[in-house]
């Protein structure tokens, strides 16, 4: 049984383990114990609100209750670039045309930005390779657009996700080899640790500050603009089905692109319900619905935030939860939950 | 006997021959007939104006053997590049990146549009027949434009520039155009450089090249290469010119690459070393000691001549022996002032 729900003091070590996993283009999950430490107490005191909106990182874990395993994590920050400047490439449009030659010229072209500063962000999102399976890595992608549609007012309108670059078979990012490499004179992998570690002065000073036309770059680097690495493609798709979207920003180190959304154009803000959990009875079994959908339902409390994936689905305003997902939720008969469907409903997309 | 002389109408037919064989790489001389015709027209022109600030004028100058009574080479300078437009070049810039946290420092080549050499005084059209290439003729054809200048300052800009050929494969292709300009202007080099018939001044320029900067390390290494590399037509220019002082690495040109080569003129030897001394007749016999090519010039404007002569170190004289031959070619006679500076 899954449960995601916010992390707590005692989740360090698994943590740890979890962040050994991970490889390299997660800048945000190296496994370090120090910057995991100071991570985990910002985590928690983003749920028990004793620092201001926009320096909190809501961290989640998905927990296997029946062996107490950590199976994954994800994670949300109040807001980016507030203490260190956050870049993006974005990719504007320069026309080169001349009537005389009748020579139009469309050429797509990388501005160093910092236009993101201030958005929220959906970021640290791993699965352990055993969990990869069933409804799990949707539940654990979506749990944070049901706290988001839960407690909006903690975000700022704009809500984004940076996905990890395409990289060659080999490891290496074309994309930085035909680039960055230039300016940085050091290994991708290097450099994707000095982010990491904050150390991100570095990118102001080396990086070309003018904008630079992509038809310069190498066909190789051209081809991977905007593309994610293989294993992040179908994370990309959960978030698409969001509403989340790519407007032409991408990580200035391997091209990766940024996903976007107003959080009032999320699936979950517009389609999630609050429902109370209904009364174990007969006449709640009998009114459940016989085909019921996968639903994600999450608990309405800030502190110890939880969220399930369940077959129970709601009927006016009511759902017949199981004893079982009552605890996973630590909630009971009565009591308010948030439910949303898990899958996008085909005539909604 | 050569003399270097302004071109004149009689000069339009030769014209027309040399053109049809120069070589490609040399894209600033006119091609057609009409195209010359209006250059000699211009030339005239610009040399029987009355000239107080540098403009449109463009000189044409030739060279001539007089023995064969032939045209043998050319050699132009613009009085003001851009001619009231701009002159566009590309400028190499040197961008320091320095990271203290990192201990990181370095510098990226550069390569920014810029319009720097607008006003510029430009040398150009510079061709010269295959059999005098090593003599002191090709010498002299250089630098006459130069003594002019020197004896006009109001006619030119205190800089001068000289654009030269960048490479080009044998199909005509420019591996430098190719991972620039191509992009732009989606067309072959020789086929940019016939719809622009050579010129860096057009507003089509601003329309097309990039705007910011492109960085070196981007480009293909082909392109990098050919970066400030003259065409071996050039090869004798490229001598003589930085001989005379020309400095090349700071500008090259947008379409090729090719080096520009360019000077204030006090660091031209041309300006520096050049010597006004009076003519006297000399008497034809040999003389002892060490002799030197000099390149000896009338005073004036429309009637320009140049020539060289061998003689011994003029360096204190006040007079230089001229024979009755050359004070007539350069139409001068005992008493008047020439300019005189060693090749």
């Amino acid at each position: 049984m899954l449960v995601v729900r916010a992390i707590n003091e005692n989740d360090l070590d698994a943590l740890y383990s979890m962040a050994t996993q991970v490889g390299t283009g997660m800048t945000t999950l190296k496994p370090d114990m120090k910057m995991l430490g100071d991570r985990l107490a910002t985590a928690c005191a983003s749920f028990a609100e004793t620092i201001p909106p926009e320096e909190r990182d809501y961290m989640f874990v998905m927990e296997d209750v029946s062996n107490g395993r950590i199976a994954g994590v994800c994670a949300i920050k109040g807001a980016v670039g507030l203490t260190e400047p956050f870049y993006n490439y974005r990719i504007g449009t320069l026309v080169h045309s001349s009537r005389e030659l009748n020579v139009f010229t469309k050429m797509d072209t990388l501005y160093l930005s910092n236009d993101l500063t201030g958005s929220s962000e959906l970021c640290s999102l791993f699965l352990h390779p055993d969990y990869r399976q069933g409804h799990n890595g949707k539940l654990l992608s979506k749990s944070r657009f049901l706290f988001i549609a839960q407690f909006p007012h903690l975000f700022t309108q704009k809500i984004i996700a940076e996905m990890r670059g395409y990289q060659a078979d080999d490891g290496s990012s074309p994309f930085y080899e035909g680039l960055g490499r230039h300016f940085f004179k050091m290994d991708f992998h290097h450099v994707d640790d000095l982010t990491a570690l904050g150390k991100k002065s570095f990118i102001a000073e080396l990086m070309p500050r003018q904008p630079l036309y992509i038809d310069y770059l190498p066909q190789e680097a051209q081809e991977v603009v905007g593309q994610v690495h293989k294993s992040t493609a179908p994370a990309r798709r959960l978030l698409e089905q969001e509403g989340m979207h790519y407007e032409g920003y991408v990580d200035i180190f391997d091209a990766g692109p940024v996903l976007q959304a107003r959080v009032s154009e999320l699936r979950a803000i517009r389609d999630s319900d609050l429902a109370t959990v209904a009364l174990n009875t007969d006449m709640t079994h009998a009114c459940a619905p016989a085909n019921p959908e996968p639903t994600l339902v999450s608990n309405t409390i800030l502190k110890d935030f939880r969220m399930i994936v369940t077959q129970a689905t709601p009927v006016n305003g009511a759902i017949d939860l199981s004893t079982t997902d009552q605890q996973l939720l630590r909630c009971h008969a009565g009591d308010t939950v948030r439910t949303l469907p898990l899958n996008v409903r085909k005539n909604n997309v | 006997m050569y003399v270097v002389r302004p071109v004149e109408t009689g000069d339009i037919a030769a014209l027309e021959t040399l053109a049809a064989v120069t070589m490609p790489g040399v894209h600033t001389l006119p091609k057609t007939r009409d195209k010359i015709e209006q250059a000699v027209e211009r030339s005239i022109a610009s040399f029987a104006a009355q000239v107080d600030i540098p403009s449109e004028e463009s000189y044409l100058f030739v060279l001539e053997s007089l023995a064969e009574r032939r045209i043998v080479g050319t050699a132009a300078i613009f009085a003001s590049a851009g001619s009231n437009g701009t002159y566009f070049s590309f400028r190499n810039d040197v961008i320091q990146q320095v990271s203290r946290d990192l201990n990181i420092c370095h510098n990226v080549h550069a390569l920014t549009l810029c319009s720097e050499l607008t006003a510029y005084s430009q040398l150009s059209s510079f061709y010269v027949d295959e059999a005098l290439q090593h003599g002191p003729q090709a010498a002299l054809l250089s630098r006459s434009r130069l003594l002019f200048a020197g004896q006009q300052p109001q006619r030119f800009g205190d800089r001068f520039f000289v654009p030269l050929a960048g490479v080009t494969d044998e199909r005509g292709g420019s591996p430098f155009w190719d991972a620039l300009g191509r992009k732009f202007f989606k067309m072959d080099f020789l086929d940019a450089e016939r719809v622009i018939g050579g010129a860096r001044n057009r507003t089509l320029i601003v329309e097309l090249m990039p705007h910011y900067p492109v960085y070196v390390p981007l480009l293909p290494g082909d392109a990098q290469a050919a970066m400030g590399q003259i065409h071996p037509s050039g090869e004798l220019a490229f001598n003589l010119l930085t001989a005379e002082g020309f400095e090349a690495d700071e500008y090259i040109d947008i379409f090729d690459g090719g080096p520009i080569l360019q000077a204030h003129k006090h660091a031209l030897r041309t300006f520096t070393d050049a010597r006004t001394l009076r003519v006297r007749t000399g008497d034809g016999q040999p003389v002892d000691g060490p002799l030197s090519n000099y390149a000896i010039a009338n005073s004036a404007a429309p009637a320009f001549r140049a020539v060289t002569i061998t003689c011994p170190d003029l360096e204190g004289c006040e007079a230089v022996a001229l024979s009755p031959e050359v004070q007539d070619i350069l139409r001068v006679v005992e008493g008047d002032s020439v300019t005189c500076v060693r090749i």
